[in-house]
């Protein structure tokens, strides 16, 4: 009972405050997008014309031995058509894009392509740092 | 007047918004955990069709071989990493159209492929080809 006059007296209109935190909630519920990173730190390949990935959230990274790794596992190349094809399926309108090591080899990364070109929609993007 | 009377009417029907304020406010923390601004940036390449026509039959087409040893050959003359830039731009000059392609084999780097691939942006191609390599 006490408490109950306690607030009524000094009530605070809560309604602006909350405004703004579903404002907030709205925003972080659209921007959230669930990447799954490949979790392997890589010497990324530096260029110029380096872009932006529209909706690159789907990714997969290519290490200096030529190992795949997708969601923090290491991942067989034989297996990864069935995840990039389950990732592409849980969220229709995400892209591909290929982290790769410059010391990787591109006999790896071009097999990888090939695994994931029939899902493509978009170029395919492959992760670079920006230059200078 | 008017103000106190709707004071003592919010009074009367006040609903009681402490559970909603949390589960809400739950929600934006798990969001603001979960969201990551994580920007993925790149160079776009395209893989071709395998039943495309061969690059080498196109006669208007641009194209680089890198060999299993990172060397970086085009119109059988060795050229240099820093100079595929311009040699691509000097070509582009005489029919911006030309379509580009890439071919490597294995034992290449990802670095040397994809450097050249940003060359050739940067001298104006419009899409980066690279078709599967050729098995041996």
């Amino acid at each position: 009972m006490a408490a109950q006059d306690g607030a009524g007296e000094g009530e605070i209109d809560l309604t602006p405050m909350l405004d703004v935190v579903f404002i907030m909630l709205i925003f972080f519920i659209v921007t959230s997008s669930f990447v799954k990173e490949p979790g392997v730190d890589l010497r990324k390949v530096e260029a110029v014309t380096t872009n932006p990935c529209a909706r690159g959230t789907i990714i997969f990274a290519v290490d200096a031995l030529g190992k795949i790794h997708y969601d923090k596992n290491e991942v067989p190349l034989d297996r990864t058509y069935r995840l990039a094809e389950a990732a592409k399926k849980e969220s229709p309108k995400a892209n591909f894009v290929i982290q790769a090591d410059r010391e990787a080899p591109t006999s790896v990364l071009s097999e990888l392509v090939s695994v994931v070109k029939p899902l493509l929609d978009a170029p395919l993007c492959v992760s670079t740092d920006e230059k200078g | 007047m008017r103000k106190r009377n709707r004071q003592s009417d919010a009074d009367e029907a006040q609903i009681d918004l402490t559970p909603m304020l949390d589960v809400v406010f739950i929600m934006l923390i798990f969001f603001i955990v979960v969201a990551s601004f994580l920007k993925e940036a790149g160079v776009e390449m395209n893989r071709p069709d395998a039943n495309q026509n061969p690059p080498e039959t196109d006669a208007t087409s641009i194209l680089v071989t890198i060999t299993g040893d990172d060397q970086i050959w085009m119109e059988n003359r060795l050229v240099d990493i820093q100079s595929v830039r311009a040699v691509i731009a000097q070509k582009l000059a005489s029919d911006p159209e030309q379509s580009f392609t890439v071919i490597t084999n294995a034992g290449a780097t990802a670095g040397t492929v994809i450097s050249v691939a940003d060359a050739a942006r940067e001298a104006g191609v419009k899409q980066v080809n690279w078709p599967a390599e050729k098995k041996q």
